[in-house]
């Protein structure tokens, strides 16, 4: 069984009568590139500001490597976090802004600074001024700052802002490594769908402060992915003509009345035909398939209605 | 919290307002140890300049300057972390917003106080060497002097301290802590105007911040001294009880 590193408990943040964030359940895996999705205003600001301890909750809890409460606090040096914009001292260079959070979070060995940097390709301008830093410098400062004491979950809010294309490429890549190498947990916030796809394995969907979906990358590629979705009364004798008459075995019983087919090769005329005249009740058959911002309009849509 | 202090002395002594302090600091001792005469700033305090006293206690009675010098450490302490929005980082990785605070208030105020004492020993020593002892007392009765002044001086950065918090933002810090001397001497005047509040403004007088400093200074009973450092003692406890009440409910 995995590890659960990060777990929240119908986590609710309150400013006077507006809910930021509603009940939101959130289950974080050892290894995980998580990949927190919504719009602007969306809550999930809020959701990482909640579990890296920059706010209270007005309800619910969360645990941290299955620790809550004051033990839970604790444990919070092992994590690195950039929350909304990055924020260093503009009149000290990139190296000596490092080198304040290294004397802060107590770390002797100077060499982590010169590491992180050229991880995040900054290493040119470790002895420029913060100040005058472009927007995509400071978002990659701000990423070396997270990952400076190679904390075991690092929370990235919008990393990718402010970015342009070849880097957003190349900080996709050092995602992968941080997870790979360094076997970090990394929980990535954006509203750019297609980025976060590139990168994450597990991803949450969040709306007006509420949690949509917590999905698999493999569960979102099957329910974004083109299917023949059928309707019947009865899935298990469907399963079974689809099986030994159409010799079709990717397909997924979604519940008691609905089928998904992924076969390549199915065709819904011939699946209509064949379990019609197999006695089998066909509600509904079409083609189905949704990119992910259709996606994810259709969720936002199930809960507005 | 001890590497949360660590790393505010690595970042002070890289800012702007560590160099004005000590540059303002040497510019008005050096002005007074080639001059002779105490120098300074003062509100129209109640205390006499003329008496026999030797130059540097009297250069101590006009400290109020430090009450204005020591808005930068506070200012580079505290204010800067929230002008450049860098407290996140420090509350998401380092410690927590009430160790924060804590650490933050321990470091100001041993930090500002160890300006306010290491510039007046600089200037004592650097006149005893220049001036001799013509113009300088000795070492124990200077000493006596800094630290009779030193719980108002405590007070004074508690209040700065509180007002950092309170207001966050440099701008709003700033120009309240630069006008709450000119505010108070203001009232004064206002009070002086008004017959039936004569006592008032006596006590207002007495306990202005520029006359606490010169008289504990220059010399003056037990009971004003003893005043002096029971309103000292409550605005240093109310400072730091308030400060960190508010801080604990702010939102970062």
């Amino acid at each position: 069984m995995r590890e659960i590193v990060l777990q929240t408990k119908k986590l609710t943040k309150s400013y006077g009568r507006s809910t930021a964030l509603d009940h939101a359940d959130m289950t974080v895996f050892k290894g995980d590139i998580y990949g927190l999705i919504g719009r602007n205003g969306a809550g999930k600001t809020t959701m990482m500001k909640l579990v890296s301890g920059l706010t209270e909750p007005t309800n619910g809890e969360y645990s941290l490597f299955g620790k809550t409460g004051m033990a839970a606090e604790n444990e919070k040096r092992r994590i690195g976090c950039l929350i909304e914009n990055p924020a260093f001292f503009g009149n000290m260079t990139a190296y000596q802004n490092l080198r304040y959070y290294c004397y802060q979070k107590g770390i002797a060995d100077r060499k982590q600074i010169d590491e992180v940097l050229e991880l995040v390709k900054l290493s040119d301008a470790r002895n420029k001024k913060f100040k005058t830093f472009s927007l995509g410098m400071k978002q990659r400062l701000g990423i070396a700052f997270a990952v400076l004491d190679n904390p075991d979950i690092v929370i990235l809010d919008e990393p990718i802002n402010g970015l342009d294309p070849i880097g957003i490429s190349e900080l996709r890549e050092t995602f992968r490594r941080l997870s790979r190498e360094r076997g970090m947990t990394l929980i990535i916030s954006s509203h750019i769908l297609s980025e976060l796809y590139a990168v994450a394995n597990r991803f949450m969907f969040i709306e007006n402060g509420k949690v949509l979906k917590e999905v698999s990358k493999s569960e979102l590629d099957l329910e974004c992915s083109r299917c023949i979705a059928l309707g019947t009364d009865d899935t298990a004798k469907a399963s079974t003509i689809l099986e030994r008459q159409l010799g079709i075995t990717d397909y997924k019983v979604i519940d008691s009345h609905e089928i998904r087919i992924y076969d390549e090769n199915a065709r819904p005329n011939i699946v209509n035909r064949t379990l019609v005249q197999n006695d089998v009740d066909v509600m509904k058959i079409h083609e189905s398939g949704v990119s992910l911002e259709d996606y994810f309009k259709k969720l936002v849509g199930e809960v507005k209605s | 919290m001890i590497n949360l202090m660590k790393a505010d002395l690595y970042r002070i002594v890289k800012t702007k307002g560590f160099i004005i302090f000590w540059l303002v600091s040497f510019l008005v001792s050096m002005l007074s140890i080639a001059y002779h005469e105490p120098g300074g700033i003062m509100l129209g305090g109640d205390f006499d300049l003329n008496g026999a006293q030797k130059m540097d206690i009297k250069q101590a009675a006009m400290n109020l300057v430090y009450y204005f010098l020591l808005i930068m450490p506070v200012f580079g302490t505290i204010t800067a972390e929230f002008t450049e929005h860098t407290i996140k980082n420090t509350i998401t990785s380092a410690v927590s917003k009430g160790k924060f605070y804590f650490a933050k208030t321990v470091f100001a105020l041993v930090y500002s106080l160890g300006c306010f004492l290491g510039a007046n020993y600089l200037f004592y020593f650097v006149n005893r060497a220049v001036n001799g002892s013509k113009y300088s007392s000795t070492l124990g009765e200077y000493s006596k002097v800094l630290f009779g002044q030193f719980p108002v001086f405590v007070a004074i950065v508690s209040a700065f301290v509180f007002l950092a918090f309170f207001f966050k933002k440099g701008a709003a810090f700033n120009s309240i802590v630069i006008i709450t001397p000119l505010v108070y001497s203001l009232f004064i005047s206002i009070f002086c105007e008004i017959e039936s509040a004569q006592k008032i403004t006596e006590k207002l007088v007495e306990f202005e911040v520029s006359t606490m400093i010169g008289k504990l200074a220059l010399g003056c009973s037990q009971s004003y001294r003893t005043d002096c450092y029971i309103i000292s003692a409550a605005i240093t406890v109310i400072s730091c009880v308030l400060g960190y009440l508010i801080w604990k409910k702010r939102e970062v």
